[in-house]
C-alpha cells in the first residue's frame, strides 16, 4: 500500500497548487471589473469623499496583489472591514463578505449548498444506476430489440437540453396530470418525504439526461471490454456469463465510467445552475445568478472558487480512486 | 477479408459509402441539411409569412387569461403560423427561425474557430513536444477543471455593457471549447509523429511547417472532422443555456433559450404551453439532427477517439 | 497406443458474415490420447485457432459448429452452456498466445489462478489461494508466496505465460491446448516454457493439443502432427513422418521454410510463394493448388476435383491430402 499512499499525496499535493493558481487567476479577473461595486454601497448622494470611504471600507483602494492576500488570509485567520463600531467581521474560514446581503460569503454558501447537494446527489445516484445498467444490458444484447431501444432513449436524452425536458415535465406532471409539486424545497431535516417529493423531478429529469450519456459509455466500453482476450480467457476457465459480465467485463468498464461520474457530479455540486432555475429552487446557480444581476462581485468570485474547488476535488477523488481500481496507475 | 478491395478506395470515399449505409447518419443529415436551409433563409422565410419579430399584437392576446394568445394552439394561425408571444403577441414564427439562425450561427462560427485553434494547438504541441507540450497538456487540464457555465455566467459581470453580447458569447464558447479537441488531436498527431513516414520527412530535412501541414494534417483531418460535427450540437445546447440564465443575446434579437426561459411562467400556470412547444422543439430538432450526424460521422470514419495519453 | 481422451471427427465451422457464410474449418479430425502431444501446424488463416475454440465452444455466436468432440468419449457439440462451463478450465483447459491480454490487469495474478481453482472446486479463498501458491511454484515462479499478490504487468513476460500455465492446470485438466503459447517471447524464454509444458505433461500425463507454425518447437515435444491449410487438413502422421517423409507440398513447403542443424545446410532457406487463401475463396480443387510447385505433374485434377486424405508409407497413420502419389522431394 505504500505505492498508493504516496501517490495518494502526490496528486493532493497537485490538487492544492492547482487550486492555489485557480484562485490567483480568478480573483485578478473578477477585480479588473470596469464597474465599482462601491458604487453601489456607497449611497446617495455619491460625493468622491463617500465613494473613498465605502472603497477604504470594502478595502477595493489596496492593489490587487494585496487584496488577493487578504482575500487568502481571511481563509485562514478571518477578516474584519472598517474599524470600531462599524467594524464588520468575517470569521474564518472567510471567502469574502458580501456587502449587498450583509453577509459573509461562506455563510451564504453553506446555506445553499444543501439545496444543490440534495438535488445533484439525488439524480447521480439514480442516473448511475439506470445509466450502468442499461448500458451493459445494451451491450449484451447488441443489435437487438433491448439495445436499440436504449441506444434511442440514450440519444433522445442527449438531444434534449436539461431545462426544456424539465419545464415538460414540471407541465405533464405538475400541471396536467397535478402528481408532483412542481417548484419549492422541503430541508431533509424538516420531512424527509416532502424533501423527496419536492425533489423527484429535478431527480428524474437530470438522471434522464445524464444517463444518457452513461448509457452510450457504458455501452461502448462493454462492447471493446467483451472482445479483450482475457474475457475469452475467463470464459475458457468455466466462469459463468454473469460472472464474465459483472467481474470481468464490467471491472475494466469502472475506470471510465467513474471518471465521468465524479466530473460530472463535481459539475453539478458547483451549482445546478440550469435545474435551479426551471424548479425555482434557491441553490448554488442561483446565488450566482442574482450575484452577477446585483455586481456582488465577493459572491461571484465565492461561488467560483467554491465551483472550481468542487471540481479539482472530484477531480482528485476520481484520481485516486482511478489507482485503487488499476493496479497499473498506482503500482509504479 | 475485404481489405484487398477496400484498398484501393481513399479512406474518405469508404466513410460516405459507410455512412450511406447507415440509417441515422441518413436522417441526420436530412434534417441538418433543413436546419440549415431554414435558417441561411430565415429572413426570407420571415418576408413571406408577412410577420417581423419585433411588431407587438396586443389585440391578438386575452386579458382575461393574463394576456395569453387568444385562440387554441397558442393562437396558430394563417398570419401567425407558429401562433403569437404571450404578453406581447409578437410572432411566434419569426422568433422561432430567427433564433435558429441566431444559435445555428453561433455554434458553427465557434465549432470553426475551435476547431481551427484546436487543430493548430493539438497538432503543434505533438509535433514540438517538450516544454511546449508540457504546458499545453496543463492548460487543457486547466481549462476542464474550469466551472465552465459558472465562469460563463460569471463573466457578465465584467464584460462592459457596449461590448456585444453575440461576439462574447463566440468568445467564451471557444474559449472553453477548443481545448477538448486539441488534447484529442494531440494524442491522434502524437502516435503519428512516432510512425516511420513523419520520421522519414524529418529526416530529408523538411521544415516543421511542412511535415505539419503536408504530413500531420491531411491524416488528422478525419479526426477533427468527426470531433467538430460531434461538439456542434453541444454549442447549441450550451448557446441555448446561456439564453436561457439571462446572459446570452439580448433582446430583441431573438434567441431559442431566451424564449424558452419567457415561457416558463406560462407553463407554471398553463395558461399557454404552446409558447415551449415551437422553440422547444426547434431546439431539440437542431441538437438531435447535428447528434444523429456527428455519430453517423464518427461511426463512418471509424476513429477510436481516445481519452488516455 | 493408449485411449484417446479427446477425439474430434469432421469439425466444420462455418462462420456467417454480412460477405456470406465462411468455413473456417472444413471437416478435419484429430485425436489425442493422455500424455500425448499432438501438434497441430498451419500459416494463420489456417483454422487451428479456430478449431481449439470450436472444442472449447468458446467461438462467437455467429459461428456455427458441426461434427463430433468427444471427450472421453462424451459428445460436447450442442451440449448446454451450463454444462460446458463445468468441462471448460476444469477437463480442457486453454493456454493463450499472449499472456499479457490473456490476464485481467485489474486482478492479481493469485486471484486469478485461485479463481480458475474455485470455480471448479467448492473450497474457500483461503483454500484456493494456497492451491494458487503452490500452482506457481510449480510452474516455477520464484518466491511464489509473495509474488502470488502481484499484478500480470508485474511480471515480466515468460513469468506471465508461467501464470497463464499454472491457471490452466490448477484443476489437474485432462487436456491442455496451448494456442502458440511461445509466440510472444524471446527465443530463450521460448525454450524454458516449452520444457515447462514439456516437463507438466510428464507430470500429470496431460493430453496436450499444442498449436503452432514453429516447428522447431513440434519437432521437440509433439508426437503426432497435424498440418491444417485452408482450414482442410493437408497432411498428418507422426511427428516422424512429417519431418522425414513429408508427402504433402505444402509441408515440405514448411520444412524449407525452417532452418535445420540436421542436414546440410541448403544454399538458403525457401519460401512458400503466395499467401495463403482466405477461408471460403477456393471452392473446388486443391486449395493449395495456385502456390503448388507440382501442379504440372499432376494436371487438370488439381483444379477441378479436390484430394481427400489418403495413406502414405510411414508409421502408422500417415495420409495426406494431395493427388500426387508420390514424395514430391523426389521429383526436384
Amino acid at each position: 500500500m505504500p505505492d498508493l499512499l504516496w501517490f495518494v499525496i502526490r496528486r493532493l499535493f497537485g490538487a492544492a497548487l492547482v487550486m492555489l493558481a485557480l484562485s490567483f487567476a480568478v480573483y485578478l479577473v473578477f477585480y479588473a471589473i470596469p464597474a465599482d461595486p462601491a458604487h453601489l454601497a456607497c449611497g446617495k448622494p455619491c460625493t468622491p469623499d463617500r465613494l473613498e470611504q465605502a472603497r477604504h471600507f470594502m478595502q477595493l483602494d489596496q492593489s490587487a496583489i494585496q487584496q488577493y492576500l487578504s482575500f487568502l488570509k481571511g481563509i485562514f485567520a478571518g477578516r474584519t472591514f472598517g474599524d470600531g463600531a462599524a467594524a464588520v467581521h468575517c470569521n474564518a474560514p472567510c471567502f469574502g463578505y458580501s456587502f449587498p446581503l450583509a453577509r459573509p460569503v461562506t455563510t451564504l454558501i453553506l446555506d445553499r449548498l444543501p439545496i444543490t447537494a440534495s438535488i445533484a446527489i439525488g439524480a447521480a445516484i439514480l442516473w448511475l444506476l439506470f445509466g450502468v445498467s442499461l448500458g451493459v444490458v445494451a451491450a449484451l444484447n447488441r443489435g437487438r430489440l433491448l439495445d436499440r431501444l436504449s441506444v434511442g432513449v440514450a440519444l433522445v436524452g442527449v438531444s434534449t437540453p436539461s431545462f426544456l425536458l424539465g419545464l415538460l415535465a414540471i407541465l405533464v406532471f405538475g400541471f396536467w396530470l397535478n402528481m408532483v409539486p412542481v417548484n419549492g424545497y422541503v430541508p431533509l431535516t424538516e420531512s424527509p418525504v416532502d424533501w423527496a417529493w419536492h425533489l423527484i423531478t429535478p431527480w428524474l429529469v437530470l438522471a434522464v439526461l445524464q444517463a444518457a450519456a452513461y448509457i452510450r459509455l457504458t455501452r461502448a466500453q462493454m462492447l471493446e471490454e467483451l472482445n479483450l482476450d482475457y474475457i475469452t480467457t475467463a470464459r475458457a476457465k468455466g466462469a459463468g456469463e454473469t460472472r464474465v459480465v459483472v467481474t470481468h467485463g464490467l471491472r475494466g468498464v469502472l475506470v471510465p465510467i467513474i471518471t465521468l461520474f465524479g466530473l460530472d457530479l463535481g459539475f453539478l455540486l458547483g451549482g445546478a445552475i440550469l435545474t435551479e432555475k426551471v424548479f425555482s429552487m434557491q441553490g448554488l446557480g442561483d446565488l450566482l445568478i442574482s450575484a452577477v444581476a446585483q455586481l456582488d462581485v465577493a459572491v461571484v468570485v465565492g461561488v467560483t472558487l467554491f465551483s472550481a474547488f468542487l471540481i479539482i476535488l472530484a477531480n482528485l477523488v476520481v484520481d485516486i480512486v482511478h489507482g485503487v481500481l488499476d493496479p497499473r496507475v498506482s503500482h509504479g | 477479408m475485404s481489405s484487398s478491395v477496400a484498398a484501393a478506395v481513399s479512406p474518405t470515399r469508404q466513410a460516405l459509402r459507410r455512412a450511406r449505409k447507415d440509417r441515422s447518419a441518413r436522417l441526420g443529415a436530412v434534417l441538418v441539411v433543413l436546419l440549415v436551409l431554414v435558417a441561411a433563409a430565415a429572413p426570407l422565410l420571415v418576408k413571406l409569412s408577412g410577420q417581423d419579430p419585433y411588431t407587438y399584437h396586443l389585440d391578438l392576446l386575452d386579458p382575461a387569461r393574463g394576456n395569453a394568445p387568444k385562440g387554441a394552439l397558442g393562437g396558430v394561425s394563417s398570419d401567425h403560423w407558429f401562433g403569437v408571444e404571450p404578453l406581447t403577441g409578437r410572432d411566434l414564427f419569426s422568433i422561432v427561425v430567427l433564433g435558429l439562425r441566431t444559435s445555428l450561427t453561433i455554434a458553427i462560427v465557434v465549432t470553426l474557430v475551435t476547431s481551427v485553434v484546436g487543430t493548430l494547438i493539438g497538432i503543434s504541441a505533438a509535433y514540438f513536444g517538450g516544454w511546449y507540450d508540457a504546458v499545453a497538456s496543463r492548460v487543457f487540464d486547466f481549462l476542464f477543471g474550469f466551472p465552465q457555465l459558472v465562469f460563463m455566467i460569471a463573466l457578465g459581470i465584467i464584460v462592459p455593457a457596449g461590448f456585444p453580447r453575440w461576439l462574447l458569447l463566440i468568445l467564451v464558447l471557444s474559449v472553453f471549447g477548443w481545448a477538448s479537441l486539441a488534447r484529442l488531436i494531440r494524442n491522434q498527431a502524437r502516435s503519428l509523429v512516432a510512425r516511420e513516414f513523419v520520421e522519414a520527412a524529418r529526416s530529408v530535412g523538411s521544415s516543421g511547417w511542412h511535415v505539419i501541414t503536408r504530413e500531420l494534417l491531411p491524416n488528422l483531418l478525419g479526426p477533427v472532422l468527426v470531433i467538430a460535427t460531434l461538439a456542434i450540437p453541444g454549442y447549441i445546447g450550451a448557446e441555448a443555456a446561456l439564453s436561457f440564465l439571462g446572459v446570452g443575446v439580448p433582446p430583441p434579437t431573438p434567441s431559442l433559450g431566451r424564449s424558452i426561459s419567457d415561457s416558463i411562467a406560462w407553463v407554471y400556470t398553463g395558461a399557454d404551453p404552446w409558447f415551449l412547444f415551437f422553440p422547444g422543439v426547434a431546439l431539440f430538432v437542431a441538437v438531435l439532427g447535428f447528434t444523429l450526424l456527428g455519430d453517423g460521422v464518427r461511426d463512418a470514419f471509424d476513429v477510436r477517439l481516445r481519452r488516455t495519453t | 497406443m493408449a485411449e484417446p481422451v479427446l477425439e474430434v471427427h469432421d469439425l466444420h465451422v462455418t462462420f456467417t458474415t454480412e460477405g456470406g457464410l465462411v468455413p473456417a474449418v472444413d471437416g478435419i479430425d484429430f485425436s489425442v490420447a493422455p500424455g500425448e502431444t499432438l501438434a497441430i501446424v498451419g500459416e494463420s488463416g489456417s483454422g487451428k485457432s479456430v478449431s481449439s475454440a470450436a472444442v472449447m465452444g468458446l467461438l462467437p455466436s455467429n459461428a456455427a459448429t458441426t461434427g463430433e468432440v468427444l471427450l472421453d468419449g462424451r459428445e460436447l457439440i450442442g451440449l448446454p452452456n451450463d454444462e460446458l462451463r463445468k468441462i471448460r478450465g476444469n477437463d480442457i483447459a486453454l493456454v493463450f498466445q499472449d499472456a499479457l491480454s490473456a490476464l485481467n490487469p485489474y486482478y492479481s495474478v493469485g486471484w486469478q489462478v485461485a479463481e480458475a481453482y474455485r470455480l471448479h472446486h467448492d473450497v474457500s479463498k483461503k483454500v484456493a489461494h494456497r492451491r494458487a501458491v503452490e500452482m506457481l511454484d510449480k510452474v516455477g515462479i520464484p518466491d511464489a508466496a509473495r509474488r502470488v499478490d502481484s499484478y500480470p504487468h508485474e511480471f515480466s513476460g515468460g513469468m506471465r505465460q508461467r501464470v497463464v500455465i499454472a491457471m490452466a492446470l490448477v484443476n489437474d485438466p485432462r487436456v491442455l491446448i496451448a494456442d502458440e503459447p511461445t509466440t510472444a517471447l524471446d527465443v530463450t524464454v521460448q525454450a524454458q516454457i516449452i520444457r515447462l509444458l514439456d516437463d507438466v505433461q510428464e507430470e500429470f500425463g496431460t493430453a496436450l493439443v499444442l498449436i503452432s507454425h514453429d516447428l522447431g518447437v513440434v519437432a521437440e515435444v509433439a508426437d503426432d502432427v497435424l498440418v491444417m491449410y485452408a482450414g482442410r487438413a493437408a497432411e498428418r502422421g507422426t511427428v516422424r513422418d512429417l519431418f522425414y517423409r513429408a508427402a504433402h507440398p505444402y509441408s515440405l513447403g514448411l520444412l524449407g521454410a525452417m532452418p535445420r542443424v540436421d542436414v546440410p545446410p541448403k544454399p538458403r532457406l525457401t519460401t512458400i510463394p503466395g499467401t495463403p487463401p482466405s477461408p471460403g475463396s477456393i471452392r473446388t480443387g486443391c486449395p493449395f493448388q495456385p502456390r503448388c510447385a507440382y501442379t504440372h505433374l499432376v494436371g487438370e485434377r488439381c483444379i477441378t476435383e479436390r484430394p481427400e486424405l489418403t495413406p502414405r508409407p510411414g508409421e502408422g497413420d500417415h495420409e495426406a491430402a494431395c493427388h500426387l502419389g508420390r514424395r514430391p522431394e523426389a521429383l526436384l
